[in-house]
């Protein structure tokens, strides 16, 4: 080998030194889609993206995964609809090469793109959609750990047995959810009490009066108001519900902890009170060893107790990188065969993923709880869990006449 | 169906059937006099709301949300003016032809700012200013002390909005401008002030509109998507350019609409309006109180 042999021969393997372990340091990107502007819930995607950063945050602190790749996460707006959420995760899987997508709110975002996820073969994980054909498709790519609607109507449906409301009126939006909500709870009334009454009022999303509707509630006279709003509509329906002499004369159940964050209390005020509440978190629960340094982190960090949603997507975030662990790769289908094939520590038990029947399939469900406001301000922290019995906490009160 | 409900529902749809027209009142205003439809008139009522919230948590308290009312309109008019004056303005000076397009990019490129503006300066999420007034009834129909005040005082800002139009010289002159700009500047009249006045006036009556509904509707960034729909929708039913129009549309609208969501289902709540309009479109394309533009 002459000499400029020899040179170009030590200049390739330098180059080749020097990017050899900039390759192997590559950050393994996450996606996190999620609503960050109307008509989504932007509050709910926020805290799904503070969680998802955290979780972040502590694996790359203990030296990220597969050998040393940091976890860079790349966060996208879907606003809550088909349209954005499409769009963002074509991004996040074509142009990010994300090789997991978390953060999923709204079923009917979580429906459309779930469909891409096949195409693009990418995982990704609703972390608070719970419509039943999330997992009922049986999709090799749709992860949830998140609780599923047919669970969530059937277990409102045993509370308004137990309390022995006979007249239950539903108002629900036009949205996948609010529709499945609907045909869940007739289902769970047929089933679980064929004695109770069930009216059901779907109205559009974009419609912000709902007067007519409520007063048409009102004349039928519900012992109980069971709201479906997601996102803003829930408030309009809490607040709107109270003007029409509605609420809190007749009790609400909220069927989502909307009312677990603080922009509760700065949007309602005392119209807030008396509300019931399903929530999946609450801050007595005994949590692993994982979710108890994460609350203590969020409340150093934030000087609030987490919401449920936060909670969830770090323990998201952190099961990818235990299954990209135990994949040795960032190749998708090896993901999906470790995700499927190990256990891994959640936020308040072991999450595994198995092809159950029906929508229970590669599906992780949170407990459920009701819980209650019975004072204007009240922080969340003091609710006390009025359902289910072995759970309890305390006991569900009527609110006194206005 | 007795009786009572009916009037309840009646009564409901009448309620924000008024509110609603001071919506389309402004747009319908600008079109009379500037001759363009303003795509941004939604964000003028966010602006508004956002405006009237900031002025009650901060200064006023929710009793005197009177106060904080002319201020938020006040404020959103002198937003107006600088828009009309170094935005919309050159459409008339500046030798463009083709000043419809220019109109229309000129407002949805407003639209698209405010609502991005809106995101970043308050967050994506909701707020409430707290309530004017304690829930109240009229007739038949339990309503929120908020809708009530906004009922009022929608009347009250209609029937100023009259009285200027009617009575004083400014109002003569707009509405001269209305009915002939080329007409009007041979009686030395300079017409576009004429518009910088008509354009702050038009979007201060959408600002009122996001304000008086803040505690009922919210504020957030896309609160005035929907309201802007129901504008558009009520000149058409009342006709373009017609002021009564405004106001029997808006009427017509609300009350066809609640109606509609009871008997017949709330999910197509926004659909009964477009039924009327496109039933009006086909046996009076004019609408209610529109007139046929004559051309010589």
């Amino acid at each position: 080998m002459n000499g400029r042999g020899r040179i170009a021969l030590l200049t390739t393997l330098l180059i080749a030194g020097l990017t050899a372990p900039a390759l192997a340091q590559k950050p393994v990107k996450i996606g996190v889609l999620t609503p960050l502007s109307p008509p989504g819930d932007a509050a709910a995607g926020q805290f799904i993206a503070r969680g998802a950063k955290m979780g972040a945050e502590d694996v790359n602190a203990r030296g990220g995964v597969l050998g040393g790749r940091k976890i860079e996460l790349v966060v996208e707006d879907d606003a809550g609809t088909p349209e954005k959420g499409g769009a963002g995760f074509r991004k996040l899987a074509s142009q990010d090469q994300a090789v997991a997508v978390v953060g999923q709110f709204h079923s009917s975002v979580m429906t459309a793109v779930q469909a891409l996820a096949e195409q693009f073969k990418v995982p990704v994980f609703s972390t608070q959609a719970s419509a039943r054909q999330i997992t009922e498709r049986h999709l090799e790519y749709t992860f949830r750990t998140h609780v599923i609607d047919p669970d969530r109507c059937q277990m409102w449906t045993r509370w308004v047995k137990e309390r022995g409301f006979k007249r239950a009126a539903l108002i629900t939006e036009n949205t996948d959810y609010g529709v499945g909500l609907v045909e869940e709870t007739k289902k769970a009334f047929a089933s679980l009490y064929p004695g109770g009454e069930l009216k059901t009022i779907i109205f559009d999303r974009q419609v912000v009066d709902l007067t007519p509707q409520l007063l048409e509630i009102k004349n039928w006279k519900p012992d109980i108001l069971l709201n479906g709003g997601i996102g803003t509509p829930t408030y309009l329906i809490i607040k709107q519900a109270y003007d029409v002499g509605l609420h809190p004369s007749v009790p609400m159940l909220i069927s989502y902890d909307a009312p677990s964050r603080p922009e509760y209390w700065k949007t309602l005020g005392e119209k807030g009170t008396w509300a019931s509440f399903i929530v999946y978190y609450h801050p007595t629960m005994r949590l692993t060893a994982r979710g108890e340094a994460f609350r203590k982190k969020y409340m150093a960090e934030f000087k609030e107790d987490p919401v449920y949603g936060a909670l969830n997507a770090y323990a998201q975030v952190l099961l990818l990188a235990d299954a990209l662990n135990a994949a040795k790769s960032d190749n998708s289908e090896q993901l999906v065969k470790a995700l499927l094939a190990n256990k891994f520590e959640g936020w308040n038990g072991t999450i595994s993923f198995t092809r159950g029947e029906g929508p229970y399939w590669q599906q992780w469900t949170p407990p459920m709880l009701v819980t209650q406001y019975t004072k204007p301000e009240m922080p969340f922290a003091e609710v006390k869990i009025v359902y289910p019995s072995e759970l309890k906490t305390g006991d569900w009160m009527a609110a006194p006449k206005r | 169906m007795d009786a009572f409900l009916f009037s309840q529902y009646l009564l409901s749809g009448l309620v924000i059937g008024v509110i609603y027209s001071l919506m389309a009142l402004g747009i319908t205003f600008i079109y009379s006099v500037m001759k363009m439809i303003n795509w941004g008139m939604g964000e003028f009522y966010m602006i508004g709301s956002y405006a009237q919230y900031a002025l009650i948590v901060s200064f006023f308290g929710p009793k005197q949300w009177y106060l904080a009312l002319p201020l938020a309109m006040a404020g959103v008019f002198v937003l107006g003016v600088v828009i009309q004056r170094f935005l919309l303005r050159p459409m008339f000076v500046g030798g463009i032809e083709r000043r419809d397009e220019y109109a229309t990019i000129v407002t949805i490129a407003l639209m698209i700012l405010f609502r991005n503006l809106a995101i970043v300066l308050g967050g994506p999420n909701q707020y409430a200013p707290p309530d004017y007034a304690r829930p109240t009834t009229i007739g038949t129909l339990p309503i929120s002390g908020n809708r009530f005040v906004a009922l009022i005082a929608t009347l009250v800002l209609l029937g100023l909005f009259y009285l200027v139009i009617k009575k004083t010289w400014v109002g003569r002159a707009l509405r001269g401008a209305a009915q002939n700009r080329v007409g009007i500047q041979t009686a030395g009249i300079d017409v576009l002030r004429l518009d910088m006045l008509a354009f702050g006036i038009g979007v201060a009556l959408a600002a009122a509109a996001g304000a008086l509904l803040a505690p009922d509707f919210l504020v957030y960034p896309e609160n005035g998507a929907i309201s802007t729909f129901k504008g558009f929708e009520i000149i058409v039913i009342g006709g373009l350019g017609s002021v009564l129009g405004s106001i029997v549309g808006g009427v017509l609208l609300g009350v066809i609409e609640a109606l509609g969501s009871v008997f017949i289902s709330a999910a197509y709540k926004d659909l009964y309006g477009f039924v009327l309009l496109i039933a009006l479109l086909v046996f009076r394309p004019t609408g209610l109180f529109g007139e046929r533009e004559r051309s010589v």
